[in-house]
C-alpha cells in the first residue's frame, strides 16, 4: 500500500538540480527557459534547487572536463537515494565535438550513471521539459524505484 | 479537567477528539498543507501560470519522508535532528492555545496571548540551531541571518500584538475575542497594529520580502541547506504550520476569531459554526501574506533592519499610545 503512495509521490514532486559540467552555456540557458512561466514546470511538481541534498533529479549539461569530473560524482554522492539523472545535449550524451579533446573525460555516462538523455545543440527548451516527463512516465511504469 | 468553558462536561473521548482530530493536530496537518497549495496556486495564478496539482503538498511530503535521510559528517547529530522536531512541536503546541470552535481554546488562562507569542518564537531559534549545527558555511551563514534578523520583526509583532489586549485590559484570548464582538469599534482602533502586525508576520515566516534567510540566489538555501528527507519534511511541514497558527493568531486577536458564535442546540452544531467562521477569517489573513509575498521582491538585511527600526517600531508605539489613550478617554 506505501509502495504504490511513495511511487506516486516521487513521480509527482521531482526536484531538480541544475549542473554544468563544462557546456559551452547553451544547453544552460535553454534549461532555465524550460523553468519560465510560459512552460510552468510547476505544473508537474518541479520546483529548482540550488542544494544537491534537496534535489532528486540531477540536470547535467556539457561534456564532462578532467577538472569537472570530481566535482560531478561529489555532487552526485550527495544527493540522498533514490536520485535520476538527466543529461541534456548532444555534449553530455556523447562527447559531441569535444570528444577526444586533450581536457574531456567523455560523456555524463562516463562518470556517472545515467536515466535519460534529450539531444540536441541545444534542446529546445519544450524538449527539456518533455524529457522530464518522459523519465517520471518511465518510473511511474516501473523502472528504478 | 482542563478544559476551557466550551468544551465543559464532556467526556474523556470527545477531549480526544479535539486534541488529535477536529481542531487538532490531524486538522492542523490537512489545514497546513492546504496554505501551502494555498500559497503556491495563487502565487502561480498571479504570475499568469497554471500552478500545482491540489495535492502538490501533500506528495512533496510523502517523497520527502521516504528518501534517504543524510546526515552530514561535521554535522552536530543530536541537534541537527532536534532542530526540527522542537520547531514542530512548538508549532503545534501554540496552536492548542488558539480559540478555535468556542471562544475559549481547549485550556484559557490569563496571559495565553504571552505563551502562544513566545511558543511562536521557538521556530525561528530551531531554525538558527539546525543552520548552526548542519557543519555547512551556507547553513551557519543562514543561521546567523536567522538571528540577526530575529529582533527586527519580533518587537513590532509583540507590541502589535499587545494593542487589542492593553485596550481591553486583559492578556487572555478569549476576554479579548468577547470584547471585540461587543465593540466592534475596537477593530477600526487597532487598524494600524493589525498592519504592522502582518508585515512582522510575513518577516517571521521568512517570506518575500525578508526571506534574506533562505535567499537561495545567495546563499542556496539558508539554514536548511544540508537538511535533506525527513528533517526536511518535518521543517517545512513547521513552516507551514507557523503560517496557519500565526495568520490564525491574527485572525483571533484583531479579527475576534470564531465570534459571533450562534448558539444552536446541540452543542457540536455551534462549534462546527464557529469553526467555519474561524477558517474564513484565517484565509482572508493568509491570503493578505500571499499578496503581500508576489507583489514584491526580497530586500537586504540592512534594508529590513533600518525598515523595521525606523518604520514598524514607531508605527508600534503610536499604535499602543492610541490604545491607551482610547482607554482612559473612556474606552469605546
Amino acid at each position: 500500500m506505501f509502495k504504490g503512495l511513495v511511487k506516486w509521490a516521487r513521480v509527482k514532486s521531482p526536484w531538480i538540480l541544475h549542473m554544468n559540467c563544462g557546456s559551452c552555456n547553451g544547453c544552460d540557458i535553454e534549461i532555465l527557459a524550460a523553468l519560465i512561466p510560459r512552460l510552468d514546470v510547476e505544473r508537474f511538481g518541479v520546483l529548482l534547487k540550488g542544494t544537491p541534498r534537496h534535489a532528486d533529479v540531477l540536470v547535467c549539461t556539457g561534456p564532462v572536463t578532467k577538472q569537472m569530473k570530481e566535482r560531478l560524482k561529489r555532487v552526485y554522492d550527495q544527493m540522498p537515494e533514490p536520485k535520476f539523472v538527466v543529461v541534456v545535449g548532444q555534449c553530455g550524451s556523447s562527447g559531441g565535438i569535444y570528444q577526444g579533446a586533450y581536457g574531456v573525460e567523455g560523456g555524463i555516462d562516463t562518470v556517472i550513471p545515467v536515466n535519460a538523455y534529450i539531444p540536441g545543440c541545444p534542446p529546445r527548451p519544450d524538449a527539456i521539459a518533455d524529457g522530464l516527463i518522459k523519465l517520471l512516465a518511465s518510473i511511474d511504469k516501473g523502472g528504478k524505484p | 479537567m482542563v478544559c476551557g468553558k466550551g468544551v465543559e462536561g464532556i467526556d474523556i473521548l470527545l477531549t480526544l477528539l479535539y486534541l488529535f482530530i477536529f481542531p487538532g493536530f490531524l486538522f492542523l496537518f490537512a489545514f497546513s498543507l492546504f496554505t501551502e497549495y494555498l500559497d503556491r496556486k495563487i502565487y502561480a495564478r498571479m504570475q499568469r501560470r497554471v500552478g500545482p496539482p491540489f495535492l502538490q503538498p501533500f506528495a512533496d511530503l510523502v517523497k520527502l519522508a521516504a528518501k534517504e535521510d543524510v546526515v552530514p559528517e561535521k554535522a552536530e547529530h543530536f541537534m541537527f535532528t532536534a532542530a526540527p522536531i522542537i520547531g514542530l512541536a512548538a508549532i503545534f503546541a501554540a496552536y492548542l492555545y488558539l480559540p478555535i470552535v468556542s471562544s475559549t481554546g481547549l485550556h484559557s488562562f490569563n496571559g495565553d496571548l504571552v505563551v502562544v507569542l513566545y511558543l511562536l518564537t521557538i521556530p525561528t531559534l530551531a531554525l538558527f540551531l539546525g543552520g548552526w549545527y548542519s557543519g555547512n558555511v551556507f547553513g551557519q551563514k543562514g543561521g546567523m541571518r536567522v538571528a540577526s534578523l530575529l529582533f527586527s520583526y519580533e518587537i513590532p509583532f509583540f507590541l502589535a500584538l499587545l494593542t487589542p489586549a492593553l485596550i481591553e485590559g486583559s492578556w487572555k484570548m478569549a476576554d479579548i475575542v468577547h470584547f471585540e464582538i461587543s465593540h466592534p469599534l475596537e477593530f477600526i482602533v487597532s487598524l494600524l497594529g493589525f498592519v504592522i502586525a502582518l508585515i512582522a508576520l510575513q518577516g517571521k515566516l521568512e517570506r518575500l520580502p525578508f526571506d534574506i534567510p533562505e535567499a537561495e540566489t545567495e546563499i542556496v538555501a539558508g539554514p536548511l541547506v544540508e537538511y535533506s528527507g525527513r528533517r526536511l519534511a518535518l521543517f517545512r511541514l513547521a513552516r507551514d504550520a507557523e503560517m496557519v497558527v500565526g495568520a490564525g493568531l491574527l485572525a483571533v486577536v484583531f479579527l475576534a476569531g470564531p465570534e459571533p458564535i450562534v448558539q444552536l442546540e446541540p452543542v457540536y452544531l455551534s462549534w462546527i459554526v464557529g469553526a467555519l467562521v474561524f477558517l474564513v477569517k484565517t484565509l482572508f489573513v493568509i491570503f493578505l501574506l500571499i499578496l503581500m509575498k508576489s507583489a514584491v521582491a526580497r530586500i537586504r538585511t540592512d534594508q529590513m533592519i533600518s525598515f523595521a527600526y525606523k518604520w514598524l517600531i514607531p508605527l508600534a508605539l503610536v499604535q499602543i499610545f492610541i490604545a491607551i489613550m482610547v482607554r482612559f478617554l473612556g474606552g469605546i
